[in-house]
């Protein structure tokens, strides 16, 4: 049963298209997350589904409910905004009984739900504390509680994270995760950072001006992206791009590329048929390039491609670096910390053929993914 | 090296015009109400000395002026006249005026701008050009002489500065809080009532008190609309007094009356400026 439909949604904003046609649907249960650059429209599609905006074109279904013309209220949803929007007069506890208490519920059960929530979220002993007075973390997790407590069909959320700082976001993370394996309510997060979107959904939305660009497991996300936005923008350190043109001969098939032939591997071999002769950009992420002295033997997929080291930064583990190839072409990848490089060393390096995606030119599509959404 | 002692002394002149100009500024406040309160407690030797200085501070201080008022029975009608108007001209402006800066303050409403210019017109022309029309007007509906006419008069000079303080209170809510509101379930009522009054309380308090202090200390238009009848302010029993020729430490007392209220209330009002109010709420 699906818990939340969005059916060709449309959303103008004086004149400028937020949200152009988007189709989605969110399982009963499930974590799904909209992710995208800044102005995609993401934050647009939850308040949309929230209530909070209006829906120009297309169907809302939440439940096996047409929502578009149910004001907030009676959606039964619950939404963290970014800014958490505790009410700076009213007490923790004060704060997460509001919603119960507006919804008509026994004064018994009210207090079950705040002692289940103060213990939830480990917010025992702030109860009379008023939001000015708790940490940032403390002021997420009130929000959290504040939003649960109303048992929602939908749980929204809007960058909930981002205000925190790094540690502090990595604990959030696994709270985050944890609380929706307990409760296993369905959640829709709205974030910008990768990070979060891999860690904790089981299906991600890539968003990119008001279109879905992929919607798929994470796994999916990151190993098959299925346009070059999706490519571009999942993955740290970002993939390299390169031109290229689809040449199969007799044994082989491959791209060939202003660093040379570039072999692909056979399974893929094909999917390639229908592009041979045509020109599409090629991808590859900077941890699918290995140093050729890593590798004891060189796989028949591998094409070894021979670098000239431009900057390396250290990464902590390991470090990048950034380097050109033949005509000039910038390649990135990783290498092990303690290999120390100069500064125009030349190095040869494996690429691997199992990785190496292909994007149509024109419609910007994997050619290697499945056609569907 | 001369260069920087230059320098040097430059800066130290910039500090020195610093210092005067606040010295000076503190007294513009600080000698008027010296005066007020020195004159008020003067005895009459202090006062007409016979072409000798008058003394910084009175030879023999006196509370005698005081204790005169305190006889004149008129006094304290007068005192709870000015009292009566400042809380029902309170009451009026905030009746009329937080709904007003409600609406203007969260809601996109059509001629807002033109709107706003209309509420403050009343005040860009001087008061005492424009208390002849509007009493000419008050006298045609009956309101001369009366409670409700000082009391209107004088919200009619309420009014702006109750819509433009409230409306920036309410304006300084984060709608987020309102929408998150709305999202758990709340309507309008609800959020109104639970969320948006009582986080602009600080602001409206601070425009109840600025009103009280309005009318209080008004003169103009209690002039034009009571006259020197039979209800009479503090201001406009200072103002009787003055035709008699009294001693001036009779006015003196009388002024410090007037005052004490407003600088009482304008120390009280700094609490209610100060912003943060909201803070903790979002981020």
């Amino acid at each position: 049963m699906s818990a939340v439909v969005l059916n060709n949604i449309c959303k103008r904003l004086g004149t400028n298209q937020v949200i152009n046609g988007l189709s989605l649907d969110v399982k009963d249960g499930e974590f799904v997350t909209l992710l995208g650059p800044s102005g995609c429209g993401k934050t647009t599609l939850l308040r949309m589904i929230a209530g909070l905006e209006e829906i120009d074109k297309g169907d809302l279904y939440i439940g096996d409910k047409r929502c578009n013309d149910i004001p907030s209220q009676n959606r039964n949803l619950a939404m963290v905004f970014q800014s958490y929007a505790l009410f700076p007069h009213m007490t923790v506890a004060d704060n997460i009984r509001f919603g119960l208490k507006i919804n008509k519920t026994p004064p018994d059960v009210i207090q079950k739900k705040l002692t289940w929530a103060l213990d939830m979220f480990s917010l025992a002993g702030l109860e009379k504390r008023l939001p000015r007075n708790i940490s940032g973390g403390q002021r997420q997790r009130v929000a959290l509680a504040r939003a649960l407590v109303l048992e929602p069909n939908v749980l929204l959320l809007d960058e909930p994270l981002s205000n925190l700082d790094t540690a502090l976001r990595e604990l959030a993370m696994e709270e985050l995760k944890r609380i929706h394996h307990q409760v296993g309510k369905t959640v829709i997060y709205v974030t910008h950072n990768q990070v979060e979107a891999m860690t904790m959904s089981e299906r991600i939305a890539v968003l990119n001006s008001g279109v879905c660009e992929q919607y798929d497991t994470p796994r999916m996300v990151y190993d098959m992206p299925r346009t070059l936005f999706a490519a571009a923008f999942i993955g740290s350190p970002a993939m390299n791009f390169f031109d290229g043109t689809v040449i199969i001969r007799e044994e082989d098939a491959g791209v060939d590329t202003p660093l040379g032939f570039i072999r692909i591997d056979k399974d893929r071999f094909g999917l390639a048929q229908k592009f041979v002769g045509k020109f599409v950009r090629v991808g590859i992420r900077p941890q699918n390039i290995a140093y050729v002295e890593h590798r004891e033997s060189k796989r028949y997929s591998d094409t070894t491609v021979t670098v000239e080291v431009e900057l390396v930064e250290t990464l902590g583990d390991r470090s990048l670096v950034i380097s050109r190839g033949n005509q000039d072409t910038k390649l990135r990848f990783l290498i092990a910390r303690d290999i120390t490089l100069q500064i125009g060393q030349k190095l040869d390096m494996f690429l691997d053929g199992r990785r190496i995606l292909l994007f149509d030119q024109e419609t910007t599509l994997n050619i290697f993914s499945e056609p569907k959404i | 090296m001369p260069l920087a002692k230059s320098s040097f002394l430059k800066k130290r002149a910039k500090g020195l015009v610093w210092v005067a100009s606040i010295l000076f500024s503190v007294a513009l406040v600080v000698v008027p109400v010296y005066l007020l309160v020195k004159y008020s407690v003067s005895d009459s030797g202090s006062i007409n000395t016979g072409g000798a200085p008058i003394p910084l501070w009175p030879y023999a201080p006196t509370l005698r002026s005081f204790t005169y008022l305190f006889t004149e029975s008129q006094f304290y009608g007068v005192i709870v006249n000015s009292i009566i108007i400042a809380l029902a001209t309170v009451f009026c402006s905030m009746l009329l005026g937080v709904p007003a800066a409600y609406v203007l303050g969260r809601y996109r409403v059509p001629f807002r701008r033109t709107m706003l210019l209309g509420l403050i017109s009343v005040r860009l022309f001087p008061d005492i050009s424009s208390v002849i029309p509007i009493t000419e007007f008050f006298i045609r509906f009956g309101l001369q002489n009366s409670y409700l006419g000082a009391v209107l008069g004088h919200t009619l000079l309420a009014l702006p500065y109750v819509i433009f303080i409230g409306m920036s209170a309410f304006e300084s809510i984060p709608s987020d809080l309102e929408q998150q509101a709305q999202v758990m379930g709340a309507g309008g009522f609800t959020i109104f009532f639970k969320i948006l009054l009582p986080l602009s309380i600080p602001g409206l308090i601070a425009a109840a008190i600025y009103t009280f202090l309005l009318s209080w200390d008004e003169f103009i238009f209690s002039y034009f609309l009571l006259g020197l009848g039979k209800i009479s302010t503090l201001t406009l029993f200072l103002r009787q007094k003055l035709a008699y020729a009294p001693p001036q430490n009779l006015l003196a007392a009388i002024s410090v009356f007037i005052s004490v209220p407003v600088i009482a209330f304008s120390l009280a009002l700094q609490k209610y400026m100060t912003a943060g109010y909201t803070s903790g709420s979002v981020k």
